[in-house]
């Protein structure tokens, strides 16, 4: 277990854009697709806690909603969500229309499948159309766009009806018998080794919304609950050592230990407790003592969710344990924080040696958490970018014919050359430039008048149509995000 | 294209003695072969006055125009080298003007197009500045086409 620590300190040090960052900007995407979802997921776990048969008022009526809830609305909406974070409404489009071949092919709620074939609709549509961009004749936009969408559309969703939703059947079948198999032996609470590290490196997102929450909402399919939501969103190890450092921690620590506790155990933000961690990062001994008692409590109790907590906090736990599962959740939360709180208790009181340094070191590890967070964060930016941010770029002039056009051929040329695509670039009158361009490029004596069109926008200015030291940044810039 | 719509309507003059100068000698040509009207070099004159010198495109390199308000019959371009620079406004020198007559936005982006390469390349610009006949310039259009 000193090894899980000692990963710990070695993640909080490194600086380099690290895999840690770049794994955890893939969560980001994950959460990006699941998140904005979460409501109609909590909409279909009422309606599971309340009216499947062994709910709190069956209901046979109502539960006929829950099947296609699950299996249609909850899959779709992740497609179309991941969809239209790679390109845009078309993505969404050709996300859902991927999703829906997949859907009728398998015999389970495809949840991970949406979150693959989503993106790759959005994937598909968009380098389609940067082919097509420029080589449309004016006029027949509107028929060239339909079509492709839809005859793309009509070939995803047969490929992914007989080939992709097999293969993603099989490879989720594949960790459900693994992680299944784990249940069976009892050792489920080993997860927690994983579980604990990772969540302090922040990439509790990648775990909790890449791999529990999809098997878990198979599972509450079919089950009315799954344990799988709360192998590691239990707040119960958080509350343990929270407390831990309210009655054995430092100054510092003292006096903020319970104001985090209460936004991480009741507002379920648990990147609170993180900085405390990195900070003595032989607590994490403690945080995964306590996840491990907890999983151990609910397989005991048979307890689960209905749904994914998110976030994860006591109120969420409560609102999604389904009858018969309340004793063995709240056991289970109480049991993770009482042995979190033992362990990290006895940690803190060998360790009271060092207690002048803590006021440095726990800033210092609010500082590290911060930098790790911000640097996924940059990550992830980065690749919107790429996805979302440059698309269209618009030279400007007065008459919007002279000047501005040889900027804009000329632009287009440079980046050709460069082999960049996938940018729309076109002259226009100021006045003119249409309103989701990305970039305004005008001469810098124009650019008051660029200014009051377009204060919203990013407007570059040149003194030379050609070959200006800007235009140049601009192209390093492009090149740096299509890579 | 660009070379094409060049032909007659290159010249070459020792100095001017002023930008506005610069730019009613290099329209000439389009003014005597009726592509435009005498409202259209003013507007032009106007454009720098109103908006700066933006037409300066490149170091040494202008390309004055202006918006078509019936002021344009025929889409055109025209060529003027200088061997003395001119002055425009906020010190740039000009040597070589394009003067450029569209008829609408989009009808000359072929001669934008065209001439936006020839101005990319360094030898190019080079040799417009020094070039002594039509011919010579014309020919070094077409190379770089």
């Amino acid at each position: 277990m000193s090894t899980s620590a000692d990963t710990v300190s070695m993640g909080g040090g490194n600086n380099s854009p690290s895999i840690r960052a770049k794994v955890q900007a893939f969560g980001g995407f994950l959460t990006n697709m699941v998140l904005p979802n979460i409501g109609a997921f909590i909409a279909w776990g009422l309606l599971t806690a309340l009216f499947i048969p062994s709910g709190w008022m069956p209901n046979e009526e109502f539960a006929k909603i829950v099947g296609p809830a699950i299996n249609f609305l909850l899959p779709l909406l992740l497609a179309i969500t991941g969809g239209r974070m790679v390109g845009g409404q078309r993505g969404a489009v050709m996300g859902a229309i991927g999703a829906i071949g997949l859907i009728v092919g398998a015999d389970i709620p495809m949840f991970l499948g949406a979150m693959v074939i989503g993106p790759l609709g959005g994937l598909i549509i968009k380098k389609f159309d940067g082919l097509l961009e420029n080589r449309i004749p004016a006029g027949f936009e509107m028929i060239v766009n339909n079509f492709s969408l839809g005859i793309l559309g009509f070939l995803l969703m047969l490929v992914s009806f007989e080939f992709i939703g097999p293969v993603i059947e099989a490879a989720n079948n594949g960790i459900t018998v693994a992680i299944e198999a784990l249940v069976a032996t009892g050792l489920l609470p080993l997860l927690s080794l994983i579980n604990e590290p990772a969540k302090v490196l922040f990439l509790n997102n990648v775990i909790d919304q890449g791999i529990y929450y999809p098997l878990g909402m198979q599972a509450a399919a079919e089950q009315g609950k799954s344990i799988y939501f709360t192998v590691a969103s239990n707040p119960g190890p958080g509350l343990g050592l929270l407390l831990a450092f309210t009655f054995f921690g430092g100054k510092t620590s003292k006096r903020t230990a319970p104001g985090a506790m209460i936004i991480h155990f009741l507002g379920g933000i648990h990147e609170l407790y993180f900085p405390y961690v990195l900070m003595k990062p032989l607590t994490i001994v403690g945080m995964i003592g306590g996840g491990m008692t907890g999983i151990a409590v609910f397989e005991l109790f048979d307890a689960g969710l209905v749904a994914g907590p998110s976030p994860g906090s006591i109120f969420a736990y409560l609102g999604l344990t389904p009858k018969g599962s309340f004793i063995g959740i709240i056991a289970g939360v109480l049991a993770a924080a009482g042995v979190t709180f033992l362990i990290t208790s006895l940690i803190l009181k060998m360790d009271k040696n060092t207690e002048e340094t803590e006021e440095e070191n726990l800033n210092e590890s609010i500082e590290k958490s911060k930098a790790m967070k911000q640097e996924g964060k940059e990550v992830s930016a980065a690749s919107e970018q790429h996805t979302t941010q440059i698309e269209k770029i618009s030279f400007a002039c007065d008459a919007g014919a002279g000047s501005s056009a040889m900027g804009a051929t000329a632009f287009r040329k440079k980046l050709h050359k460069k082999g960049i695509e996938g940018i729309e670039v076109k002259h226009y009158r100021i006045e003119d430039v249409p309103e989701d361009a990305n970039i305004v490029v005008v001469h810098k004596d124009l650019l008051d008048r660029a200014k009051i069109a377009h204060s919203d926008k990013e407007i570059i200015t040149i003194e030379n149509f050609l070959d200006d030291p800007n235009l140049h940044g601009l192209l390093e810039r492009l090149e740096n995000v299509s890579k | 294209m660009l070379g094409e719509h060049l032909k007659g309507n290159v010249r070459f003059l020792e100095s001017v003695n002023s930008w506005e100068e610069a730019i009613r000698e290099s329209a000439a040509p389009l003014l005597e072969n009726g592509s435009i009207t005498s409202k259209y070099v003013d507007d032009m004159i106007q454009n720098v006055n109103t908006n700066g010198p933006y037409i300066v495109v490149v170091p040494e390199f202008a390309m004055p125009h202006a918006k078509n308000e019936n002021s344009v019959e025929k889409t055109g371009i025209s060529f003027l080298q200088l061997q003395e620079p001119v002055m425009f406004p906020d010190d740039k020198e000009v040597k070589v003007l394009f003067a450029l007559a569209a008829e609408d936005s989009t009808g000359h982006l072929d001669l934008i197009s065209d001439l936006s390469g020839v101005l990319m390349e360094d030898e190019a610009r080079d040799e417009l500045k020094q070039a002594k006949s039509e011919k010579e310039i014309i020919d070094l259009i077409n190379s770089v086409e």
